[in-house]
């Protein structure tokens, strides 16, 4: 019986080590050289086409082996993702479930084909205008709550969730996915912080072996982001245009850190609730008049205000709320309504992927004499188009932004 | 916006608005004294393999294409491609042999597979009627014109 264990304990280490190996690496050194390729390669082709009695690696392996060495350098691949969390990867990914539909946008920026994904979260299944391609793969539900059959049932080689978003529910699907299938990856990236965002895009592209085309997302984000932050760094700071901003339930605005701080940040705003420790705090009406703020922004898109977007071409709704703002008791006496300052935007082009179209939008808003080349909508065309592939013009179709 | 500014959002237009290199491979033969040189122009391969079936009446001569990563067996002759843009071999054999040399491709990124000269854009006079040639490296020039030439054009 003791022969027998140690026997089993022998296979499964022998079985690890043969999961951790780089495939086609013939010294077993750690690095697939040009030369193990090539004769990887050669073998194969001499047993398949030449009527070779070579034994060659099978075409998995050779396929895994080439993108090893033509996207990592021909060794293991050892990320951290943006939670913090280490792994090494010695097989490419090639099919991933996306619980994080934020991702699933990004994989698209960067060029990522659309049969690496095999499970994507039941939001990108109910917007066939956004994710058209997307249609028909399996439905793994949500963060909150997950199908785990039919993510088990998919197979993944990885899984993608979010880092800060409900850390409790993507800790309990990487362990309940963990143990039914060991072997799965688990990354969680966010794809909507403004503070990590670059820095995914690059993890990403060296990830799923598309570093160029996360080259020449980013390259469009920089163009994007410094032409405002370029003007943005010459405002002092006691110039900065203060800001109340409102997501779409009734003040409730944004506090000190949180995304939305920072986006009004990021576009040369001042938010006149920052100092409020609350990441979404609850404020009162008459602390948002006696602030007095030059601009006021809200969100809509979700919970009471579940309209406009990519969907929805019907400006109608945008208008009643921009109306009820201005109609508010007393905050007629404030500055941005009396100069005609409050603007409406969608959630879709501030609170995901696309926030830098969205603080083009609220640079314009905050500092028109000093943004008047600026065009989002051009920005926002151009990202559709070009790294979206969406055949979809945002100025014909859609609702995001009230005035327009 | 300066006209220089103009210049370079021009070409990073052109080159961003590029689109992505379909996976080919060209053949051109061209005869040269009692044989024939072959030059394979690989495009949007970096990983792959090609194997090309020489016609009947040629023999293997040599081939610029490392040693480590060519095999021949049996009239057929396997290259592993890694990085390379254009592969040169030469066999020996009749000029009347230059339109029947056949051949495959695999790309092991993509899993694409197909046959060499098949999308090709040479004209007939490089496979078909082999014409006196201005000899191995002259060749190998021109190819390797028409390599930098593709990629300046972004294509």
């Amino acid at each position: 019986m003791t022969r027998r264990l140690i026997l089993l304990a022998c296979s499964l280490c022998l079985l690890a080590g043969m999961a951790m190996a780089i495939p086609c690496d013939r010294d077993s050194d750690g690095t697939l050289t040009s030369s193990e390729l090539a004769t990887a390669i050669l073998d194969s082709l001499d047993a398949r086409q030449m009527g070779g009695a070579v034994e060659a690696p099978s075409p998995g392996d050779l396929r895994d082996a080439a993108f090893i060495y033509e996207h990592w350098d021909g060794r293991a691949l050892t990320i951290t993702d943006t939670s913090g969390q280490t792994t090494t990867l010695t097989r490419p990914i090639r099919r991933i479930a996306l619980f994080n539909s934020d991702s699933l946008e990004m994989l698209r920026s960067i060029g990522l084909e659309p049969d690496r994904i095999v499970g994507v979260s039941k939001y990108a299944l109910e917007d066939p205008i956004f994710y058209p391609e997307y249609q028909g793969k399996a439905n793994l539900g949500s963060v909150w709550s997950p199908d785990y059959e039919q993510a088990a049932g998919i197979r993944p080689d990885a899984v993608f969730l979010y880092a800060s978003i409900s850390q409790s529910s993507c800790d309990e699907i990487e362990d309940t996915l963990s143990a039914i299938d060991p072997d799965i990856r688990f990354f969680r990236f966010d794809s909507f912080r403004p503070t990590v965002y670059a820095d995914e895009v690059r993890t990403l592209g060296l990830l799923l072996g598309k570093r160029e085309g996360a080259g020449r997302f980013l390259a469009f984000y920089g163009d994007a982001t410094g032409s405002v932050a370029g003007v943005v760094d010459t405002i002092p700071v006691k110039d900065r245009i203060p800001v109340y901003l409102e997501n779409w339930n009734d003040y409730k605005s944004a506090g000190k850190g949180s995304g939305y701080d920072e986006k009004i940040e990021l576009a040369g705003g001042m938010n006149i609730f920052g100092d409020n420790p609350a990441e979404y705090p609850v404020v009162d009406p008459e602390a948002v008049i006696s602030r007095n703020p030059d601009v006021i922004v809200k969100i809509v898109g979700a919970g009471e205000t579940t309209f406009g977007g990519y969907g929805d071409d019907d400006i109608s709704p945008f208008e009643r709320v921009h109306r009820a703002i201005s109609d508010r008791p007393v905050w007629n006496q404030m500055k941005a309504i009396r100069d005609g300052r409050v603007h409406i935007i969608h959630t879709d082009v501030i609170g995901g992927p696309e926030y830098f179209i969205g603080t083009a939008y609220f640079a314009k808003w905050f500092y028109p004499d000093r943004f008047p080349d600026l065009d989002p909508r051009a920005v926002h065309r151009q990202y559709l188009e070009e790294f979206q592939r969406l055949d979809y013009d945002p100025g014909k179709h859609g609702t995001f932004v009230y005035p327009a | 916006m300066t006209p220089r500014r103009s210049v370079t959002l021009c070409i990073l237009i052109v080159l961003l608005a590029a689109p992505v290199t379909a996976a080919n491979i060209e053949r051109i033969v061209t005869s040269s004294g009692d044989g024939l040189d072959v030059t394979l122009v690989v495009t949007g391969i970096p990983v792959g393999g090609i194997v090309e079936t020489l016609p009947d009446g040629c023999v293997w001569k040599e081939t610029d294409h490392p040693a480590d990563r060519t095999r021949l067996s049996g009239g057929k002759a396997a290259f592993a491609v890694i990085g390379e843009e254009t592969i040169r071999y030469r066999v020996q054999g009749p000029q009347e042999a230059a339109g029947v040399f056949t051949g495959t491709w695999e790309d092991l990124l993509t899993g694409e597979s197909g046959t060499v000269g098949a999308a090709g854009t040479h004209g007939p006079e490089s496979s078909k009627t082999p014409v006196e040639a201005p000899g191995f490296l002259s060749v190998a020039a021109l190819a390797a014109l028409a390599v930098a030439y593709r990629r300046r054009c972004g294509r």
